[in-house]
């Protein structure tokens, strides 16, 4: 839950969280030692305050002596002052001294000393009222009493003062020395604190960085190529590198997506470029056919020209007409075999086809047209109509009876459709040929001329497979083969 | 993703490993940090030197505070006192001043000691003094010698009067032991006035009648350390000068004892005269066994130790005690040393 929050926080935040943590150990590291350092220099300090006792008592002591003497001497108030302040003095200070017997010198000492400034205050005390009782001998012998016990007590003051000062200087030198041995302590416990210290920013910079780490690693892998193999990271925090890390994984997911669509992409287009050529192939394969029986369109057509021009010459009217279709008609054979043209030009190539076939067979084949003029301009891959025109009158009304064939070319509007249809009265088609033809098994080679079969194909790929293509036939009713053109794809 | 996984896994490994490092270094430091205080806690301790408590203070006040025989009975005092809960202080010692007997009774009287044990003379100043202790309601008692005239409670004394005797004794073993007749013995006294060199020099004179031993006295100075090594050596001179070395010399004293016992090595008279010596002390037993000296009278210092605490303890107590205390002398001489020097070990080690 912990480790949760903290991975959650802000890196500024876990930052500031890094260098409060090392910082307030250290600080309380410090602030322990400092205390206790602090301690022990107190007490270090105390260790010659006895001394200092010492001599303020000896200071009060010998201006209380000062006070008696002066005193004594003229009886003065100053003095006398001197002499009360002092010996308050002196009784404050004996109060700490030491009073129970002890088997230390110095607390001895203490308790002599105590003892003797009581008698030397109590005697002092009997001089100054001897003094005021004016009893002159007996305040003498008090005072020399007390200058005897001042010197005593003077005595017992230095002996005792110099050593309390070789024990204290003794006790002094050991706190010194265990000092010394705090000092190596407080460096040892500074160090393995610092240690730490760098060991836990280590840790929580580590749970920053890592996952900077792991990010990189990953873009690296990335860069590398084949992003589709890479994994997406786990995301442990919610913090900015936790977001960079989502943010990394969701750009990841795009990456491959869009390789995958590109992909998809470059499928459909190579699919469509082999289409294409297949198309070209059939349409190459329609025209070298067609040029095969043919002879050299060009100089059919210029031939044809020249013809028409002699039969204009000659006044032959009908036989210009004819010239003329055939020129036409093998015109358009040379201008528009590989393109996309209007469904007029189909038609018109039909009606000069109609004339020739007219001409050379008498006008033995009838045709009609049914034409939906609003369909013309529609756009239609050429040369479809002909060849079927062809096949009608070759497979169909050729061997009928001379004015009987006939050949009906409608064009009409059907569900968005426009449906071109071609049937003749002829002999009819057997439905096991409809049916290879259909099934694209009838081998172009079989059919004369530009070919069923290669409308077809055509067809096909054109509209895409598009069940565009009809043929209908019974026994000796004809043949019906219907194209119908999807009014929407008119346009590609 | 294989890798990534031992990556993670190791990544975590080396991050619980450093935070279980973080964590004994915590401890570690948490551990410093109170045995740091429990340093700085003992450096306080350091100060203050451990000693016990008596309900009773008694002051001992020596004659001569650096005679080896006031110390061994000041100790043996200190540690029977001790058992009985009671300490005495040697008043004077380990002042920057010495103090004279008197300077010291008055200090002990100052202090307010529950009880002086003095080892006094028959003064008039100590009388006064002892008189003015028992004033201020402090019990004074007597050891070696005494100051009858006083206000004493107590008197822990040898018989010197019988030492006297023991030492005529002793003569009169040397005299057929030398076949000398007359033996010509010389005693060295102290000078100062009031001590048991009187009462010994009497019993001494008293055992002498009708042995054929000639015994003559000469006064040594044993006021400072110094000036009785120096008097001893004035003296043997004189008489070496005269020829008139004694068969034996008598030292009544510690202090003489041992000044003598160096004269005589330092003359090189050993063999032509004998001591008799007074204390046990190291230096003494030493020449026993070499037969420099030939014997010494030994106090049971343990006994008069006893004594005295006892007097005043008793006298604190009940407000009476019994005014004489007696012990005896006993003598140390080649034949008998073996079976005492332990005892001269410990005490003196």
């Amino acid at each position: 839950m912990k480790a949760n929050f903290f991975a959650n926080m802000k890196i500024s935040r876990k930052l500031v969280a890094v260098f409060l943590a090392t910082s307030v150990i250290a600080m309380c590291v410090n602030i322990f030692i400092y205390l206790n350092l602090n301690q022990a220099l107190e007490k270090i300090n105390t260790v010659f305050s006895s001394n200092i006792s010492f001599n303020e008592l000896s200071d009060s002591l010998n201006k209380t002596h000062q006070g008696l003497t002066g005193f004594l001497e003229t009886k003065g108030t100053d003095d006398f002052e001197l002499y009360y302040a002092s010996s308050l003095d002196v009784k404050n200070i004996s109060r700490s001294l030491n009073s129970n017997v002890a088997d230390n010198s110095i607390k001895l000492s203490e308790r002599d000393i105590r003892n003797m400034l009581d008698t030397y205050l109590k005697t002092a005390d009997e001089a100054v009222t001897a003094k005021r009782g004016r009893k002159i001998d007996e305040y003498t012998a008090k005072y020399e009493e007390c200058t005897r016990i001042k010197d005593y007590l003077n005595t017992y003051i230095y002996s005792v003062n110099n050593e309390q000062f070789r024990t204290n200087s003794e006790t002094y030198m050991a706190l010194v020395n265990s000092l010394r041995y705090t000092e190596i302590m407080s460096m040892l416990i500074f160090a393995v604190a610092s240690v730490m210290n760098v060991l836990l920013i280590v840790i929580l910079t580590s749970t920053i960085t890592r996952p900077l780490t792991r990010l990189s690693a990953k873009a690296d892998e990335i860069s590398q190529g084949s992003p589709e193999n890479v994994e997406p990271l786990e995301v442990y925090s919610d913090d900015e590198v936790g977001k960079v890390t989502r943010a990394f994984n969701e750009m990841l997911a795009s990456i491959k997506d869009y390789i995958a669509r590109i992909r998809t992409q470059l499928i459909t287009q190579s699919e469509m470029k082999e289409k294409n050529l297949l198309m070209e192939t059939h349409l190459k394969d329609a025209q070298l056919k067609y040029l095969q029986s043919q002879i050299n369109p060009h100089f059919l057509f210029n031939t044809l020209n020249a013809g028409a021009q002699l039969a204009m010459m000659e006044g032959a009217d009908r036989t210009v007409e004819y010239i003329r279709n055939m020129a036409d008609f093998f015109r358009y054979n040379v201008k528009k075999s590989s393109e996309t043209v209007k469904l007029s030009e189909e038609i018109e190539l039909v009606d000069s086809y109609m004339y020739i076939l007219n001409v050379r067979y008498a006008g033995e084949m009838l045709f009609e047209k049914d034409i939906d003029e609003s369909l013309l301009n529609v756009m239609v891959p050429s040369m479809i109509i002909q060849p079927l025109v062809e096949n009608s009158i070759k497979y169909g009304i050729k061997d009928l009876e001379p004015g009987e064939g006939k050949v009906t070319l409608s064009v009409y509007r059907e569900d968005k459709m426009c449906c071109i249809r071609v049937s003749d009265n002829g002999i009819g088609t057997d439905e096991e040929i409809i049916e290879k033809i259909m099934n694209h098994e009838k081998k172009p080679s079989e059919t004369r001329g530009v070919g069923i079969t290669n409308v077809m194909s055509r067809l096909d790929l054109y509209y895409n497979n598009k069940e565009v293509f009809e043929m209908k036939s019974r026994k000796n009713e004809g043949t019906h083969v219907t194209i119908k053109i999807p009014l929407e794809d008119t346009n590609v | 993703m294989k890798v990534s996984k031992v990556k993670v896994s190791r990544n975590r490994l080396a991050v619980s490993i450093l935070a279980g490092i973080v964590l004994v270094l915590f401890c570690v430091t948490v551990a410093g940090l109170i045995y740091y205080r429990g340093m700085i806690k003992r450096l306080g301790e350091v100060q203050e030197e451990a000693h016990a408590e008596y309900s009773r203070l008694y002051a001992y006040i020596a004659d001569d505070p650096d005679s080896q025989l006031s110390n061994r009975i000041y100790k043996e005092i200190v540690d029977y006192a001790k058992e009985n809960d009671c300490y005495v202080e040697m008043t004077g010692q380990n002042l920057s001043t010495s103090y004279s007997k008197a300077d010291r009774l008055n200090i002990a009287i100052c202090s307010k000691v529950d009880g002086i044990i003095l080892e006094a003379d028959s003064s008039v100043e100590t009388a006064e003094l002892i008189n003015k202790a028992n004033d201020a309601g402090i019990p004074v008692v007597t050891v070696l010698s005494d100051c009858s005239e006083s206000q004493r409670k107590s008197f822990v004394g040898l018989n010197n009067y019988d030492l006297g005797s023991e030492y005529g004794n002793e003569l009169a073993k040397i005299r057929e032991e030398k076949r000398a007749y007359p033996l010509k013995a010389l005693i060295l006294l102290d000078k100062d006035e009031g001590n048991s060199d009187d009462m010994i020099f009497s019993g001494l004179n008293e055992a002498l009648k009708g042995r054929n031993i000639v015994l003559t006295s000469s006064g040594v100075d044993t006021s400072t350390p110094f000036t009785s090594e120096e008097d001893v050596m004035n003296i043997l001179d004189q008489l070496d000068k005269q020829g008139q070395i004694p068969d034996v010399i008598i030292c009544p004293n510690d202090r003489i004892s041992e000044s003598v016992y160096q004269c005589i090595v330092d003359k090189n008279l050993v063999g032509k005269t004998r001591i008799l010596a007074y204390y046990d002390s190291e230096t003494i037993l030493k020449a026993i066994e070499k037969g420099s000296v030939y014997a010494t009278f030994a106090i049971e210092a343990n006994i008069v130790a006893k004594q005295c605490v006892n007097a005043l303890n008793e006298y604190n107590n009940t407000g009476l005690v019994s005014e004489y205390f007696t012990s005896k002398y006993i003598m140390i001489s080649k034949s008998n040393i073996s079976s005492y020097k332990p005892e001269v070990d410990k005490d003196e080690g």
